[in-house]
């Protein structure tokens, strides 16, 4: 009896989760997506800052979720999406999207070559994130609104 | 800017005129000049402090339309170029144009060059900056005249205006014992400006120094300036480590990155040495708390 409430229950999931993805606004997916981004960032900052000690995993886990942003990021900005769920996509986006598939690409290429470095201490956590920080406020500059504190 | 306002000015051009005398752009003379080998290598370290770069373009060719409520402004070209920039100035002209805001020709700059913050710098450091920016690349680029409005215009009025906002001394009086405070301060009040975005101006646009750092309107426009003062409407749950990465790195506490005007003044101050972030975030953590 158990087991088939158990069945059915996952079942039951199964068919829910599809549904609740394809539910979630472009706008929301690529928010939450950035949200990924900035704890991954977290957690690479409080070793930098030195709140946290050193983990190598840590640093490895961060790059795989930059990893998935950066795969992720580009079909999540269609035309038609320009509004909506308080975005903070610029119009930019839309008007230049070679500039904006650009910043994706040199993202992307931190993310890997930073992966590809696999540091092993604070340093060479700094070296290796660097240039991904940037990436992030460089897109962030010409494609992202200000949130009017 | 209403009518008021209008007539308040109207009547400051009367007083301007009145109190010629008092109006009369102040100078430093050759004598006042301390005896100083000029060192161009700690003038380009104040020349990225000053973010001198922010208004006046990475070749310093002038040109930029910066508006405010009282017309636009276009950047002057300060680059050495003996024609259309500043090549053929003296140590003196860089001293006086930016600690008194008074011009070689014998004219009062607009506060819209923040020379509020830079009369705070040490003679010394202006005379090692003036020194780094011969050692750049001339550029021939004529800038127009500024477009303002009337009473704005009258260049003569501002001597009134500096009267009452062009003060030398320090804003935040304290201890002047811990030098890691004092060099934040010298950073934060004088070359760094930062008081200029972060503190709210008065009606007639001076800095109003109660609610020094304090935060208010954006004066270029949209939104508004943070508070940066140890309030916990500004930066209360900072750390020192945090303001100090900040503004190495440009992401907050909660990792979201810097915006709008902030990006260059973080970017200049990114390539400061370590210790004068550090000094920046201990002053900042130091000055009074202001809601
Ligand atoms: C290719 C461009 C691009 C890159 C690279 C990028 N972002 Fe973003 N980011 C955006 C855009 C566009 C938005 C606004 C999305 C929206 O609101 O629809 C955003 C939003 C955000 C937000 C706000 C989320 C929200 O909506 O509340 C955070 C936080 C963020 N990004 C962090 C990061 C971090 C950290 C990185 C680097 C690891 C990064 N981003 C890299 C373009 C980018
Ligand atoms: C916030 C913008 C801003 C910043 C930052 C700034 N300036 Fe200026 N500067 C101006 C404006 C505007 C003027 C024109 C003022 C006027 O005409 O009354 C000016 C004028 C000048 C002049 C007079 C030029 C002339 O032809 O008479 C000099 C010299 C100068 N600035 C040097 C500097 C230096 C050096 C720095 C960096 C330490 C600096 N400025 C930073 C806006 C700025
Ligand atoms: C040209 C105007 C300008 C100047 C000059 C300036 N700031 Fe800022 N500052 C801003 C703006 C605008 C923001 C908000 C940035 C954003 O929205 O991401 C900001 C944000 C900050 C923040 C983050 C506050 C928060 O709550 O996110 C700190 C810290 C800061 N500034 C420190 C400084 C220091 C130190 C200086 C001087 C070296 C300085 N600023 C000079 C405009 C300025």
């Amino acid at each position: 009896m158990a087991r088939k409430s158990l069945i059915t229950g996952s079942l039951a999931l199964l068919l829910f989760v599809p549904q609740a993805w394809a539910s979630e606004s472009v706008q929301e997916q690529r928010h939450d997506l950035m949200e990924t981004a900035k704890d991954a960032a977290k957690a690479i900052g409080g070793m930098l800052k030195g709140e946290q000690p050193f983990d190598a995993a840590v640093a490895m886990e961060s790059f795989s979720t930059w990893e998935n942003v950066a795969a992720k990021a580009g079909d999540l900005f269609p035309e038609g999406s320009e509004t909506g769920y308080d975005t903070e996509a610029k119009e930019t986006i839309w008007t230049d999207r070679e500039g904006f598939d650009v910043e994706l690409e040199t993202f992307s290429m931190a993310v890997t070559n930073a992966a590809m470095a696999a540091p092993q201490n604070v340093e060479e956590l700094k070296a290796a994130a660097g240039p991904v920080f940037d990436a992030c406020k460089s897109c962030h500059e010409g494609y992202r609104v200000e949130d009017q504190n | 800017m209403g009518r008021s306002i209008k007539w308040l000015l109207a009547g400051g051009l009367v007083l301007a005129f009145v109190f010629w005398p008092l109006t009369q752009p102040v100078y430093l003379s050759l004598a006042d000049l301390p005896d100083h080998r000029a060192d161009p290598v700690n003038g380009e370290q104040i020349f990225i402090a000053g973010g001198c770069t922010s208004c006046h373009g990475d070749r310093l060719e002038g040109g930029q339309e910066l508006k405010s409520d009282f017309g636009t402004f276009f950047v002057p070209n300060i680059s050495p170029d003996p024609d259309t920039g500043i090549g053929d100035w003296s140590d003196l002209d860089l001293v006086n144009a930016m600690m008194l805001g008074s011009s070689p020709g014998g004219l009062h700059y607009y506060p819209s060059f923040p020379y509020t913050s830079y009369t705070r710098m040490k003679v010394q450091d202006i005379i090692d900056l003036k020194a780094w920016l011969d050692t750049l690349e001339p550029v021939d680029n004529p800038v127009k005249p500024h477009d303002l409005g009337f009473p704005w215009s009258v260049r003569r009025a501002v001597g009134l205006w500096k009267m009452l906002y062009l003060e030398q001394g320090p804003v935040v009086p304290g201890t002047g014992s811990d030098p890691v405070y004092e060099r934040g301060r010298y950073l934060v009040e004088g070359a760094g400006h930062c008081g200029e975005c972060h503190t709210p101006r008065g009606i007639l646009g001076g800095l109003q120094d109660a609610r020094w750092l304090a935060g208010g309107p954006n004066p270029d426009g949209e939104g508004s300036v943070p508070n940066i003062t140890s309030h916990k409407n500004g930066l209360g749950s900072w750390s020192e480590a945090d303001i100090a990465y900040y503004l190495e790195s440009g992401f907050t506490p909660d990792f979201d990155t810097v915006g709008g005007s902030m990006v260059k003044v973080q970017e200049h101050i990114a390539q400061l040495p370590e210790s004068d972030r550090k000094a920046i975030a201990a002053y900042l953590k130091s000055i009074p708390a202001l809601p």
